[in-house]
């Protein structure tokens, strides 16, 4: 058995210390009004910072999980998989709504 | 410690050979393209974000090397990707908040934003601190280069009846004249575009590896059931051991790494600058932070993992006292063909040059913009910047690249004692990343932040910073989160921490009492001149306690404290600034006066389409390409909008391109009239089709 000091405490104090920087760069932009939520590109890189957060949350999580043999390392491969096609189907939904921003 | 020598066969080195050929002959023909000291350096801001994308694997593949992940993934396993996968947190900040300051505020250099945003002195101080890094980085890189060769070498070579030792410093300095030559003819044009071949081979050559690895292992799941648990952990234990621990790491490179990184590093800047637009920018960062960076942790990493997989089943072939910074070469070797690796080899070394290529482009990029200009325009022979002017910046330039790889040389005998790599990174990154981290970040994101706090945060910080490396028992250990200090190199990662919590704990306290300074200062100035030219000799005797370590440590500690008080008192008094002019368009609350000042009026963002255009010359010299009424529409452009016109040829990634600001229209649709200088800036071609797209 692993100490917890290597297996999620690193997890957890990465997610909690990048989420609360993560959440001060968000909050920033907001008030710097440097996102606009009016523009159609912007609201789709939103969904792209958050995305981003959630993507390397369930990397770490599902190879953290695969190490300690709880899943398999297959289904590494099956979760990311599943949440690179939701990406690319919301993307491309949102970008239909707003065309030509350079 | 077992190392290895003349490690491959004839048909390895002659593949390798052949690919540095092809390699600066592609690299070559792209330099053509290089007119300008703006070419030169920031390629003409006109490429496409994959272009960029894949341009920038090279670079941070290179830098973030094969020899130092693949040492510490045979040393402590896939732990090894977290520097690769830590990046996200700071997104927001970068690509909504520096990257359009950025372009917008057209700076070329990021001493420049410091002059613009604070003072003179301030840009000057940027200037040292950041070439210190940008130098640095190029040792770590000549570094990385000369330890990945030299096992393919022989222990020594005769010549003349003499028997010569091939040593590490002579391989690197073989390596700095190869890599200073191709840099100095190419420039950035050449660079992006030998990034570009080079990122794609290098992914595919580690992802190839790793499949040969496998096969040899026995496939995946042997490979997977081979490793121990603690090998197969995505992040390394909490604070053990002090060489490898995640705490340490975390400050030093999530947070100092990835900060100064996508803020602080020219080299990657300028890639970003080189983006077409703003937005194509924002999605070369995203996609290769995203997508790029985890493929990039595994391409780098696995020949690490495969040696300790190999190291478990046959200790015969890969001891297990194996030099780590040395497993990429042995297990590459193992794994691989006589010719395939040659391949892999030149693969590596190749992107290593692409990183160091990079780095070094930047670094004459700091010294035209930031020290050739100034000292020019202070002897006062270039008021403004004819076509001669620029033409002799280019040539400055190319021997500025020289004396640059030079520098990078000697920079490699401050790292070379280190363990590993890794290790001299990391303490690198921890030492000469905060102080520009914490003033970049605090000018963009905070009003209130004034010269007198940024250049307290400079020199105040720096002493800080150097009382905790000579006594890092008593300053550095409490916050080391229970990492055992090693005496030989104590606290090569956590010190990130101390060094940043330093460097901004002077800058906020600088910053939030600039009302009591200026109330200060108005007092003591009431009584002549005297007192604050004093004033200023009290700072330069406190900054030289610490920097020549006179005293003891409480004395020195006592010594910066009163720096921190009297220094800003100092630059309130000498510095002119005004809040609203120097932050204007210059912080992320003003982004929207950037954009104003960018295109010299209101930017129209009513979203249309791209139009498809043949073009035709107009008589006139004036800076204006000119659509037919119907084209406008379809873009929803107006008169004085800014416009970007490519090669309809997507492959091109904007080779063929120019920025420009739309002029009277006319009524022939389908057509933009250029003039002969815009077509041959944008190097396009007679009777091909072009793309326009609406800036804003």
């Amino acid at each position: 058995m692993l100490p917890f000091e290597h297996t999620w405490l690193p997890f957890i104090y990465l997610y909690s210390l990048g989420g609360i920087l993560f959440s001060i760069g968000i909050w920033i932009i907001f008030r710097a009004k440097s996102i606009d939520l009016k523009r159609s590109h912007h609201r789709r890189w939103l969904f792209i910072l958050f995305f981003g957060f959630v993507w390397y949350f369930s990397i770490h999580g599902l190879v953290n999980l695969a190490a300690l043999d709880v899943i398999r390392p297959f289904y590494i491969l099956v979760g990311l998989f599943i949440e690179f096609i939701i990406f690319i189907v919301v993307v491309k939904l949102m970008k239909s709504h707003g065309t030509g921003e350079v | 410690m077992q190392t290895f020598h003349s490690i491959g066969t004839s048909a390895d080195w002659i593949v390798m050979v052949v690919y540095f050929l092809a390699i600066m002959i592609f690299g070559s023909y792209f330099g053509r393209y290089t007119r300008s000291t703006t070419d030169f350096f920031f390629g003409g801001r006109r490429f496409s974000w994959w272009l960029i994308t894949i341009s920038i694997v090279a670079t941070g593949v290179g830098s973030h090397s094969f020899v130092k992940y693949s040492a510490k993934g045979f040393e402590h396993g896939i732990s090894s990707t977290m520097t690769y996968m830590n990046d996200w947190f700071f997104v927001p900040f970068f690509i909504f908040g520096w990257l359009p300051i950025v372009v917008y505020s057209k700076i070329r250099s990021i001493p420049e934003y410091f002059e613009k945003r604070f003072s003179p002195s301030a840009r000057f101080l940027a200037t040292i601190l950041l070439l210190l890094y940008m130098i640095g980085y190029i040792g770590i890189g000549f570094l990385t280069l000369g330890k990945a060769l030299i096992p393919m070498l022989p222990e020594s070579f005769m010549m003349f009846g003499a028997t010569f030792p091939i040593t590490l410093m002579g391989a690197i300095i073989v390596i700095a004249i190869i890599t200073g030559i191709y840099i100095t003819y190419g420039g950035q044009t050449a660079v992006i575009f030998t990034d570009l071949l080079q990122g794609a081979i290098l992914i595919f050559a580690g992802l190839l590896l790793f499949a040969l690895g496998l096969a040899f292992v026995g496939g995946f799941d042997a490979f997977w059931n081979i490793l121990p648990m603690t090998w197969k952990l995505p992040l390394a234990d909490f604070n053990q051991p002090p060489n490898f621990n995640f705490v340490g790491i975390f400050w030093q490179d999530a947070i100092a790494g990835s900060i100064g990184f996508l803020f602080m590093n020219q080299g990657l800047l300028m890639r970003f600058m080189a983006c077409k637009s703003v937005n194509e920018g924002r999605k070369a960062a995203a996609v290769n932070i995203l997508f790029v960076l985890p493929v990039s942790a595994i391409v780098v990493g696995n020949a690490g993992w495969i040696g300790k997989a190999i190291s478990i089943i046959n200790p015969d072939l890969v001891p297990v006292n194996t030099s780590p910074d040395q497993i990429f070469v042995v297990v590459a070797n193992i794994v691989s063909q006589p010719g395939v690796f040659g391949f892999v080899m030149a693969a590596l070394t190749a992107a290593l040059m692409s990183t160091v290529d990079t780095l070094i482009n930047a670094t004459a990029a700091i010294f035209i913009n930031d020290v050739y200009r100034p000292i020019h325009r202070l002897m006062n022979k270039a008021k403004t910047l004819s076509g001669s002017a620029d033409k002799r910046e280019l040539l400055v330039a190319r021997y500025a690249s020289m004396g640059i790889t030079a520098l990078g040389v000697l920079a490699v005998l401050a790292f070379k004692n280190f363990p590993t790599v890794y290790e001299a990174h990391g303490y690198f990154h921890s030492t000469l990343t905060p102080p520009l981290v914490v003033a970049i970040f605090l000018g963009i994101f905070w009003k209130k932040f004034t010269p007198a706090a940024v250049i307290t945060t400079f020199l105040g910080g720096v002493g800080l910073m150097l009382l905790g490396a000579r006594y890092p028992g008593i300053f550095i250990a409490p916050f080391d989160h229970g990492i055992t200090m090693n005496p030989s190199h104590p606290y090569s990662y956590i010190r990130a921490l101390y060094n940043i919590l330093v460097c901004s704990g002077v800058g906020v306290i600088v910053g939030l009492t600039t009302g009591w300074q200026k109330r200060a200062v108005s007092r003591l100035s009431q009584n002549g001149e005297t007192l604050m030219k004093a004033l200023v000799g009290v700072s330069i005797l406190l900054f030289f306690v610490p920097l020549f370590n006179m005293g003891s440590s409480t004395f020195q500690f006592i010594d910066l404290l009163l720096l921190v008080v009297v220094l800003p008192l100092v630059v309130t008094h000498y510095v002119s600034y005004d809040e609203e002019k120097n932050t204007k368009g210059l912080i992320t609350s003003s982004i929207e006066e950037a954009r104003i000042g960018f295109k010299s009026g209101l930017p129209n963002d009513r979203e249309g389409i791209k139009v498809e255009v043949s073009w035709k010359l107009s008589e006139g010299d004036e800076d204006y390409v000119r659509f037919s009424k119907d084209d406008m529409i379809k873009m929803a452009a107006n008169s004085e909008d800014l416009v970007y016109l490519c090669d309809k040829r997507k492959w091109l990634g904007g080779l063929k391109s120019i920025h420009s600001r739309i002029g009277k229209s006319h009524d022939e649709p389908g057509i933009v009239y250029l003039t002969k200088e815009q077509s041959r800036n944008g190097l396009f071609v007679k009777n091909r089709i072009l793309e326009a797209e609406k800036e804003m």
